[in-house]
């Protein structure tokens, strides 16, 4: 089920009216897990036994974890663990891409082998659901946290249906108190929440699949080398396109999770504001960089075991970051030229360091919480760091090339037509939907300057009431003339 | 803000977007715009679902938009008591929903098959692509989609604003007209007055379409560019031969298991009709599939009550042509020997 849907307005109608009736806190519960497994079953529902599987296994391995102290078992547990939640992971997404590599690798050394095709369906959101299980089981290993007491808990923790099939990810401590104590939304809670869903609706339908998607499809659809302006506005359409689409998601989660009284983490902060790429990772889809941090780069040592050790760390944490949102050698590279933006944002700020040493005299940005290291002189923005912030955006559009292109000659004829003149490129988009494109991308970055130290609710709780109400049936308003409905998000392929 | 400030503006954002609905549905009521359904990939599969019906109570018709206008569905279902499952695409060959009713062993239904040699005979991906979307779709078709789908239908049928295909915000900033940068090519856009879509997919053209020749010359201007732009020759040789094969094939494995295939071309006229004749010379194209298939099959020209009929942009009959079309064609498969079991009794015209 997607939320920009009919089956999910009366779904979440439902479970709305469930949530408000005086059931017990525990009948209230199994309602949510219900109605969650339901969200994951309209789509497809035999993959429910996976997450029923997964949900099952970590529960009891997780409590194993904790209260084992033989070293040895421990290590075993987490094994079959990992094992599990990777493998599976593995064999749905990966296993058609393993294969053919391999097949690749096997026919260069002159092996004569060529497999059948294998036909296998991605579960949704199995990327995202194997990481809230797999945190779990970690912090369990390390004691981090304590188990979680009832399987009950447990499985809302996993299955909840806002975050379930595209995050935020979510952490046990972030969630799992929440279902420990019964909790209803207030009314500012129930409005705010109305809200959120409101914009995250109307990024997703109105900007990302009204306006946005048909440029940025034509463009990384042409089979042919392109006209630079429309190479340009095919790639900042999808630039568009991609933010409003996933943050438009995570805006509807969080909405729907206040709307039943529920606080889900934030997962985009303004990206294409920020300055630098560390700025740019504490704003983009928080919760996997944190994720990535936590469980991948400071446990391959982050930068405590010397530079170079931390400049291999930023890189292999990148790659495999691009990895996790597809099986395709393309999200490598996408991956790997962010580690590359990293590694020279962070040989600059060494090489600044070196020159003079800088005291600790700006306080860190309030709204930023996670991410990476940030090297210290980006944390001094000031407004005339906008251009930098512009340098960012751009440098940003250059990896998406990667990440939206299907394979290398489309990226590669992408990049030659954006930065060379192409005789005889195609001219392939209208003038209005140049004027579309140009006017929601330049409004997109400017409100991410004007908004990047602040958060939307922060802003519409000191806006006249008569303002918000206003902005809010315009943004309504487009919603219901686009009819644009129930189109797949993005991000659920990953 | 405090939560009665958020209150207070939730009230006037609803308040405001009740009046604009309000305000739009009134507006164009008044213009004369009528409910239309938005023909795209969940209508289709939830038609195509229905193509396991006993054959004594169903017939299923794939073609273009022609039978989607000629076959006039409430004239059909009243005088034969057989549900019409209307599975045409607009500007599409009908050959990929073809090969998939034949390689769906559960259909063992009647099949009539419409003709519009432009595309039936042609191999551009661009004429199979709809069909393809929405074959893909209605295998792929999840639970939630089925809902909103019913949702919408809901919805469809009471307001005249949720016309997608015309009224989307899309659609609507197209009407703007703003003049192209050079080297774009434009898909020519048909009038909103050309056609409106029933849930049964059947199409109609509007009162405003057939009162006003300048609209139907708009739409005779479009299909006149179309010849302009199509730069392949009808198929011929091997290209052909390969065509009628596959249509062989399909054909064979529908009668097979029982089932009924009938090919019909449907009544076009002045220009179009001329272009299609020197284009599509019948005896290299429609007598060859009657031949290769050994259907049978029903060509206007042939009977006298259809072939007389003026196509007010030279494609597609009227909706009161249709009727008369419809009531005819019914006695002519009669003729043929196709039975309705629980026909009903109509003088025809």
């Amino acid at each position: 089920m997607v939320f920009n849907s009919y089956t999910f307005i009366v779904f979440f109608l439902i479970m709305l009216g469930l949530h408000n009736l005086p059931f017990s806190w525990k009948v209230k519960k199994i309602n949510l897990l219900i109605a969650s497994y339901i969200f994951y079953a309209a789509w497809n529902p035999p993959f429910i036994l996976l997450l029923w599987l997964s949900t099952v296994v970590d529960f009891f391995v997780g409590r194993a974890l904790y209260n084992q102290e033989n070293k040895h078992k421990r290590k075993l547990l987490l094994v079959v663990s990992l094992i599990g939640n990777l493998g599976m992971l593995c064999f749905f997404k990966y296993g058609g891409f393993l294969l053919e590599n391999f097949t690749h690798l096997v026919n260069l050394l002159g092996v004569n082998y060529h497999p059948a095709k294998p036909n296998i369906i991605l579960p949704a959101g199995i990327s995202f659901y194997t990481f809230t299980t797999l945190c779990y089981t970690i912090d369990m290993y390390k004691k981090r946290s304590k188990p979680v007491k009832s399987i009950l808990d447990f499985s809302l923790f996993v299955t909840f249906f806002p975050h379930l099939v595209a995050g935020p990810i979510v952490r046990p401590p972030q969630l799992v108190p929440q279902f420990e104590m019964p909790h209803t939304a207030t009314q500012k809670q129930l409005m705010q929440g109305l809200l959120l869903i409101s914009l995250g609706l109307f990024m997703k339908v109105v900007l990302a699949d009204s306006m946005l998607s048909d440029p940025a499809n034509t463009v990384f659809g042409a089979k042919g080398p392109l006209n630079t302006l429309d190479a340009w506005m095919g790639v900042l359409a999808f630039s568009g396109q991609i933010f409003f689409d996933f943050a438009g998601y995570s805006t509807c989660a969080i909405g729907v999770a206040s709307c039943l009284g529920f606080v889900l983490p934030e997962n985009f902060l303004y990206p294409y504001a920020a300055v630098g790429f560390s700025d740019f990772w504490r704003r983009w889809h928080i919760t996997l960089s944190a994720w990535l941090r936590d469980y991948l780069y400071i446990p391959l040592g982050g930068n405590r075991k010397g530079k170079f050790r931390t400049y291999i760390n930023l890189m292999i944490t990148m790659l495999l970051g691009g990895l996790w949102h597809g099986a395709n050698w393309t999200f490598v590279v996408w991956g790997a030229l962010h580690g590359l933006y990293l590694w020279i944002e962070k040989l600059i700020q060494d090489f600044r360091i070196r020159l003079k040493p800088e005291p600790e005299l700006v306080p860190k940005p309030q709204v930023v919480v996670q991410g990476f290291m940030a090297p210290r002189f980006l944390k001094k923005v000031q407004s005339s760091n906008f251009f930098l912030a512009l340098i960012t955006f751009f440098m940003i559009n250059v990896t998406w090339v990667f990440f939206r292109a299907p394979d290398f000659t489309s990226a590669w004829r992408m990049l030659t037509s954006m930065f060379s003149h192409v005789p005889n490129g195609a001219v392939l988009l209208t003038t209005l939907t140049i004027i579309k494109v140009s006017v929601i991308i330049v409004l997109m970055v400017i409100f991410h300057w004007l908004m990047r130290n602040t958060r939307v609710l922060t802003v519409a709780n000191k806006m006249p009431w008569w303002l918000l109400g206003l902005i809010w049936s315009a943004m309504l308003i487009l919603l219901i003339l686009s009819q644009e409905s129930s189109s797949t998000f993005i991000y659920f392929q990953f | 803000m405090e939560s009665k400030n958020l209150v207070r503006a939730g009230v006037l954002a609803f308040v405001l977007v009740i009046a604009f609905v309000a305000g739009w549905e009134f507006y164009l009521r008044s213009k004369g715009f009528d409910t239309s359904y938005y023909d795209d990939g969940s209508l289709w599969a939830n038609k195509r679902e229905m193509v396991y019906e006993p054959a004594n109570k169903a017939t299923v018709f794939i073609g273009s938009s022609r039978i989607k206008f000629d076959l006039d569905i409430n004239t059909w279902e009243n005088i034969t008591g057989d549900h019409a499952i209307q599975l045409a695409c607009v500007g599409s060959t009908p050959l990929p929903i073809l090969e998939n009713l034949a390689n769906d062993k559960n259909f063992k239904g009647k099949l009539v098959v419409d003709v519009t040699e432009g595309l039936f005979f042609s191999s551009a991906a661009g004429n199979a692509r709809t069909p393809n979307e929405n074959i893909k779709y209605y295998k792929d078709q999840t639970p939630a989609q089925r809902g909103s789908f019913h949702v919408n239908h809901l919805l469809e049928s009471q307001f005249v604003f949720l016309d997608k295909e015309w009224l989307s915000l899309n659609e609507l900033l197209a009407g703007l007209h703003i003049r192209n940068r050079p080297g774009v090519y434009n898909f020519p856009g048909f009038p909103s007055d050309f056609g409106r879509v029933k849930f049964n997919r059947q199409e109609y053209m509007t009162n405003k379409m057939i009162a006003d020749t300048n609209i139907q010359n708009q739409v005779k201007g479009i299909w006149n560019s179309f010849r302009q732009m199509s730069k392949d020759p009808p198929a011929s040789g091997a290209k052909l031969d390969s065509i009628l094969t596959a249509v062989k094939n399909s054909v064979d494995k529908i009668r097979a298991r029982g089932g009924q295939v009938l090919f019909v071309r449907t009544p076009s006229s002045g220009a179009y009709l001329m272009g299609e004749k020197m284009g599509f010379p019948r005896e290299k194209y429609w007598e060859r599939i009657l031949a290769v298939t050994g259907c049978p099959g029903i060509h206007f020209e042939d009977y006298p009550a259809i072939a007389h009929f003026v196509c007010p942009e030279f494609s597609h009959l009227s909706p009161s042509d249709a009727i008369v079309f419809t009531k005819n064609f019914i006695n002519i498969l009669q003729e043929k020997g196709w039975t309705f079991p629980h026909k009903q009794t109509i003088a025809l015209k």
